[in-house]
C-alpha cells in the first residue's frame, strides 16, 4: 500500500464494484455472546455449497439493537437494507434461500416495522452513523463512507486556531462525564508553553451499565483515529495514547488494526497525507480500576505510577503526561469532531438545547424491551427514550426509576420522566449525564438495594488515598446493608446523609465528590422505601433477602414439578398432582423456583 | 556538685509510637526530655500501617496528636537522626554522646513544602539488598521474564505492561518472578505489589485453566446477577476470588463486560453468555468440563 494525499480519499471513495448483495453480520461482543460466530459460520457454509455469484459476505460491529441479537443486514444491488433478527440456523437457511438467492424478502424475520420506527426512528445518529454498516477491520470502508475527509479538510485548508474556533462553536462538551467545553479545553492546552503536547483518548469506561465507548471502538475504530488527528493538529501535539479497558478485547483488535492501517495509507505517523505533520498513537492497556477513568489518576497509571488522583491545578492540559501539556478526552469526544469539522459549526450547534448542543449516546438497559445503544439529540425527554425507543418496561410490569451517571450519578423517578436531557438538567434533579449510562429499573427493584450495590462499587474502588472516602464510603455501605437486612435504625437516613455531605466535601477527585449521589437521590425521591425498610420491616420491591419469603400460590400451581427439581436444598415439597409448598425452614431464597415457574405461582413476600 | 542529688532530666531513646507516649507522660510530669530517634523523623513504624489491633482505629489519626504534641512541648527537645555512640555514668547521673547525621538542610528554615522531595532526580533508590535475596528462578521462567523485559525495553514506565505481560503468560502473578522485575527495573519492590494489589485484572495466587466471570455491573445486577454469582459459588463450591480443587475453574465478580444488552452476562474463559439463568449454570460448566475431558483422553491415548 503506498501513502494517500488527499485526492486519493475521493478515488477509494468512488463508485465501488457494485451490483453485488451484500450480508453484513453484526458481530460486536454483544453480538458474538448471542451466538453471531455461528451465523457467520452457517452462512459460510451456505455460501461455499450453492456458489452463488455475486454475494458478499461481510461483519461489522454492533447494530445497536442488543437484545434482538444475533442481528444481519443484507442488502441487494438497488434495494434498501433489509435487518433480521433474532436469527437461528433455520432461519439462515430460509432467509439464504428466499432472500439472497430469490430476492423475496422473509418477513417473519425481519424486524417489525413497529420496532424499527421506535427504536431507529427518533434517533439521530452522527457518532454511531457507521455502525453495522462498515466493517471495522476494512479502512476503505471507512473511507468509502466519507472517513479521513474531515481530517483532510482539518491539514490541508485550516489553521489549528479556526480548528479550535470551529470545535468551540460547535458547542461540543466532553461526553466522559464532567461535560466540560472541549473547544476552551484544546485552547488551554495549545496556550500552555511547551516543547511537546500529548492528547489521551479516554477509553476506560468504568461506569458499569455503560458501554458505548466499546461499541464505537469495535464498530468504528477510525473515526476516534480522525478525531484525534485533527485533535493533535489544532492542539500541536506530537503523540496520542488511547487508554483503554482490560475488559474490551475485541475493542484492542480492532483499533490496533484501524492504526497499523492508517499508518500504511500515511494516514497516521510521519508526514500525514503530505502535508509535513506527524502524529502517532499508542494504544495502553488499562488493567481494572474504576479511578484509572479519572483524568490525573489515568495519567499516573499511563506513565506506570500508582494510580491515585493528584490534586488539580495544576490541570492536565498544563502539566499531564510526563508533565507535559496534556488534553484528554473520552471516546465519544474524539468520534464527535470528525463530524463537526467536516459538516461544520452551525449544523452542530443546530442540533440541542441551549448549553448542551449535538448527539448523546446513551446505553438503554435494564428491565426495558429493546435493549442497546441510542444516540438522540439533547434535549430529548426521557421518557421517549424509556417508552418509545426502549419500547416501555419489561414483561410490562410498572416503571420505577431510571438510573444515568453510573456510581456517580442518581435515580430519576416517574415524576420526572419528562424531563428534557442536558447537563444542567440532570444535575438539577440530583444525577449527572455521566458517560451515558441509563438503566430502567421496574417496580421489582429494591431502591436501597441499588444503593447499596453502588456504595459496594465505591468502596471497593475508592484507592483509598483520602479518609473521607474510603472510610465513608465503607460506613455508608455498612448502614445500607444493615437496613437492607431489616436492622436499620429510625436515625440512619439522617446519618446517611450527614456522611454524604462530609464525604463530597472532603475529597479530592470526582469519585468521592460524587459518591453519595446513589444514596442521596434514592433517599430524596424513595424516602419511603427507606422507611419500609427499616420501621416495616419490609422490603416492598421483594428483594431483599432478609426481609421476605417466597411461597406458593396454591391456585395457581399446575403441579409440574419443574420448581422442585430446580431447588437445590430439596426445600419444595408436596404430595404428587398436588400444589408444592415451600419449606420456609430449608429455603434459603435463591429465587431459583420463581425464575423456572412458567405459571407465576411462586411469590415473593 | 553533690553528686547524690539526681538531674531532672531524661533521654528517651526511640521516637515510635511508645517513645512519643513516654516522652509526654514525662514531660507532663515536669521532666525535661530528649526524645531521640536514628530515622530523621520522629513517628517510627505505626505511619505505615493502616488500622490498629484490637479496636481498628486508623493508625494515622492515633498517632499524629501525638506527633504534634510533642512537637509543641515546651519540656520536650527532639533529636532525630542521631544515634547513640556511648552511654557513660549512673542513674540519676549520665551522660550520652550522640552522632549526629548530616542532613543538608537547615532546618531552621524548611517548611516541610515537600517540593524538593518531587524535585530530586534521583529515585527508585530499591529499599532492599541489592542481589542477596534474589529467588532462583526454574530455566524456564528466567527465559520468559528476560523476554518479556527485553520486549518493554526502552518504554517509559513500564511497570504496569511487564505486568501485564507476566499475567497474560501465567495468568497471575507469581511472587518471585515480582521480585525480579522489581530487581531489573530498580523499582522498590513495595511499589510493584502496590501495583499488582490495586488492579482488578491481576492476581497474586495461581489461577484455573478457565477464569468465570460473573457480571455484577448496575444492568446485570437489576436483573439478578447477585443470585447467578450465589448460584455458581453452590455449583462450584467455591468463593468469588477463589479457584476449584481441580484447577479448571476460578470464580471471578466483574463489574460490566459491556454487554449490558444482554444482562445477566456471565463470561467463561473469555466466552460470553448473555442473558444466564440460574437453571442455566450446569449446561455452560458441563460443555467446558467435557472439553478438558476430551483433552485428557487425547492425551492418554
Ligand atoms: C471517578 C471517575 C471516573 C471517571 N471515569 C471516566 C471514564 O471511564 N471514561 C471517561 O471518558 N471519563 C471518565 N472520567 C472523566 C475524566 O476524568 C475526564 O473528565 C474525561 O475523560 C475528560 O474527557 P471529556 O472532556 O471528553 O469528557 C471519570 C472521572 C472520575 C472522577
Ligand atoms: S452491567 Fe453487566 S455487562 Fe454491563
Amino acid at each position: 500500500m503506498s501513502k494517500l494525499k488527499p485526492e486519493d480519499l475521493e478515488r477509494i471513495a468512488g463508485p465501488s464494484a457494485g451490483g453485488i448483495t451484500k450480508i453484513t453480520v453484526h458481530m460486536g461482543t454483544c453480538g458474538i455472546a448471542a451466538g453471531a460466530e455461528k451465523i457467520k459460520d452457517l452462512l459460510l457454509a451456505h455460501i461455499s455449497e450453492k456458489e452463488p455469484a455475486d454475494v458478499v459476505l461481510s461483519t461489522s460491529g454492533c447494530a445497536g439493537l442488543c437484545s434482538r441479537e444475533p442481528m444481519m443486514t443484507v442488502e441487494r444491488r438497488g434495494e434498501a437494507p433489509v435487518r433480521y433478527v433474532d436469527l437461528t440456523g433455520d432461519k439462515i437457511r430460509k432467509i439464504f434461500d428466499t432472500h439472497v438467492l430469490g430476492g423475496n424478502v422473509v418477513e417473519e424475520c425481519v424486524l417489525p416495522e413497529v420496532a424499527e420506527i421506535g427504536f431507529f426512528g427518533k434517533q439521530q445518529p452522527i457518532v454511531l452513523k457507521n455502525r453495522g454498516l462498515i466493517d471495522p477491520g476494512n479502512i476503505d470502508e471507512y473511507i468509502a463512507r466519507n472517513g479521513y475527509r474531515g481530517m483532510a479538510k482539518a491539514l490541508t485548508t485550516m489553521k489549528p486556531e479556526d480548528i479550535i474556533g470551529e470545535i468551540k462553536d460547535s458547542g461540543l462538551r466532553g461526553r466522559g462525564g464532567a461535560g466540560f467545553p472541549t473547544g476552551k479545553k484544546w485552547e488551554l492546552c495549545r496556550k500552555t508553553h511547551s516543547d511537546i503536547r500529548y492528547i489521551i483518548c479516554n477509553g476506560d469506561e468504568g461506569d458499569p451499565g455503560a458501554y458505548m465507548d466499546r461499541s464505537i471502538i469495535e464498530s468504528d475504530p477510525h473515526a476516534v483515529v480522525e478525531g484525534m488527528v485533527i485533535g493533535a493538529k489544532a492542539i500541536g501535539a506530537s503523540h496520542g495514547y488511547v487508554y483503554l479497558r482490560s475488559e474490551y478485547p475485541l475493542a484492542l483488535r480492532q483499533l490496533e488494526q484501524a492504526t497499523e492501517d492508517a499508518r500504511e495509507y500515511g494516514l497516521l505517523g510521519d508526514d500525514i497525507l503530505g502535508t509535513g505533520f506527524n502524529f502517532d498513537i499508542s494504544i495502553h492497556r488499562g488493567a481494572g480500576a474504576f479511578v484509572c477513568g479519572e483524568e490525573t489518576s489515568l495519567i499516573a497509571s499511563l506513565e506506570g505510577r500508582p494510580p491515585e488522583p493528584k490534586i488539580r491545578p495544576p490541570f492536565p492540559v498544563e502539566s499531564g503526561v510526563w508533565g507535559k501539556p496534556t488534553a484528554i478526552n473520552n471516546v465519544e469526544t474524539w468520534a464527535s469532531v470528525p463530524q463537526i469539522i467536516l459538516n461544520g459549526a452551525a449544523w452542530y450547534s443546530d442540533i440541542g438545547t441551549e448549553t448542551s448542543k449535538g448527539t448523546k449516546v446513551f446505553s438503554v438497559v435494564g428491565n426495558v424491551k429493546n435493549t442497546g445503544l441510542v444516540e438522540v439529540p439533547m434535549g430529548i425527554t426521557l421518557r421517549e427514550i424509556v417508552f418509545d425507543i426502549g419500547g416501555g418496561i419489561q414483561n410490562d410490569k410498572a416503571f420505577k426509576a431510571v438510573q444515568t451517571g453510573g456510581p456517580s450519578g442518581g435515580c430519576i423517578p416517574e415524576s420526572l420522566l419528562d424531563l428534557p436531557i442536558d447537563y444542567e438538567k440532570l444535575s438539577e434533579v440530583g444525577s449527572i449525564m455521566g458517560s451515558g449510562g441509563m438503566i430502567v429499573m421496574d417496580e421489582n427493584t429494591c431502591m436501597v438495594d441499588v444503593a447499596r450495590y453502588f456504595l459496594d462499587f465505591l468502596r471497593g474502588e475508592s484507592c483509598g488515598k483520602c479518609s473521607s472516602c474510603r472510610e465513608g464510603t465503607e460506613v455508608m455501605y455498612e448502614i445500607l446493608t444493615a437496613i437492607c437486612e431489616g436492622r436499620g435504625k429510625p436515625e440512619d437516613i439522617d446519618l446517611l446523609i450527614e456522611i454524604a455531605g462530609a464525604v463530597k466535601a472532603a475529597s479530592l477527585c470526582g469519585l468521592g465528590g460524587t459518591a453519595p449521589n446513589p444514596v442521596l437521590s434514592t433517599i430524596r425521591y424513595f424516602r419511603d422505601e427507606y422507611e419500609a425498610h427499616i420501621s416495616a420491616g419490609r422490603c416492598p420491591a421483594g428483594v431483599c433477602k432478609s426481609l421476605i419469603n417466597y411461597r406458593i400460590d396454591e391456585e395457581k400451581c399446575k403441579a409440574c414439578m419443574l420448581c422442585v427439581t430446580t431447588c437445590s436444598v430439596s426445600a419444595i415439597r408436596g404430595e404428587a398432582k398436588q400444589p408444592q409448598r415451600i419449606d420456609p425452614e430449608v429455603c434459603m431464597k435463591c429465587g431459583a423456583c420463581s425464575e423456572v415457574c412458567k405459571f407465576d405461582a411462586v411469590i415473593v413476600e | 556538685m553533690n553528686d547524690t542529688k539526681t538531674v531532672g532530666s531524661v533521654l528517651v531513646i526511640g521516637g515510635g509510637i511508645g517513645g512519643m507516649q513516654s516522652a509526654l507522660d514525662l514531660a507532663d510530669s515536669g521532666f525535661k526530655v530528649y526524645l531521640l530517634d536514628s530515622a530523621p523523623a520522629i513517628g517510627g513504624t505505626m505511619a505505615s500501617l493502616d488500622k490498629t489491633f484490637p479496636t481498628n482505629d486508623c493508625a494515622m489519626c492515633v498517632m499524629s496528636p501525638k506527633l504534634v504534641e510533642c512537637g509543641r512541648h515546651l519540656n520536650i527537645e527532639i533529636i532525630t537522626w542521631a544515634d547513640v555512640e556511648s552511654v557513660r555514668g549512673e542513674p540519676g547521673h549520665f551522660s550520652v554522646k550522640l552522632v549526629h547525621h548530616p542532613r543538608y538542610i537547615d532546618v531552621a528554615k524548611c517548611t516541610g513544602c515537600g517540593l524538593c522531595v518531587a524535585n530530586c532526580p534521583v529515585r527508585n533508590i530499591p529499599h532492599f539488598d541489592r542481589d542477596a535475596g534474589l529467588p532462583e528462578l526454574k530455566e524456564e521462567d528466567s527465559k520468559r521474564i528476560t523476554g518479556i523485559l527485553g520486549r518493554r525495553k526502552g518504554q517509559r514506565g513500564p511497570l504496569v505492561s511487564v505486568l501485564q505481560d507476566i499475567n497474560d503468560e501465567y495468568h497471575y502473578l507469581p511472587e518471585d518472578l515480582l521480585r525480579h522485575v522489581a530487581h531489573h527495573l530498580e523499582i522498590p519492590l513495595s511499589e510493584v505489589f502496590s501495583l499488582a494489589t490495586f488492579y482488578n485484572a491481576f492476581s497474586l495466587t495461581p489461577r484455573g485453566k478457565y477464569t468465570i466471570q460473573v457480571c455484577l455491573g448496575t444492568a446485570c445486577h437489576v436483573k439478578g446477577a447477585p443470585r447467578i454469582l450465589d448460584a455458581l459459588e453452590r455449583e462450584l463450591g467455591i468463593r468469588a476470588g477463589q479457584t476449584t480443587g481441580d484447577r479448571l475453574f476460578s470464580l471471578e465478580a466483574v463489574r460490566c463486560l459491556g454487554c449490558c444488552g444482554l444482562a445477566p452476562v456471565v463470561t467463561v474463559g473469555g466466552d460470553v453468555f448473555g442473558e444466564v439463568t440460574q437453571a442455566g449454570i450446569p449446561a455452560i460448566l458441563a460443555e467446558y468440563r467435557k472439553a478438558v475431558e476430551v483433552e485428557n483422553v487425547e492425551i492418554k491415548a
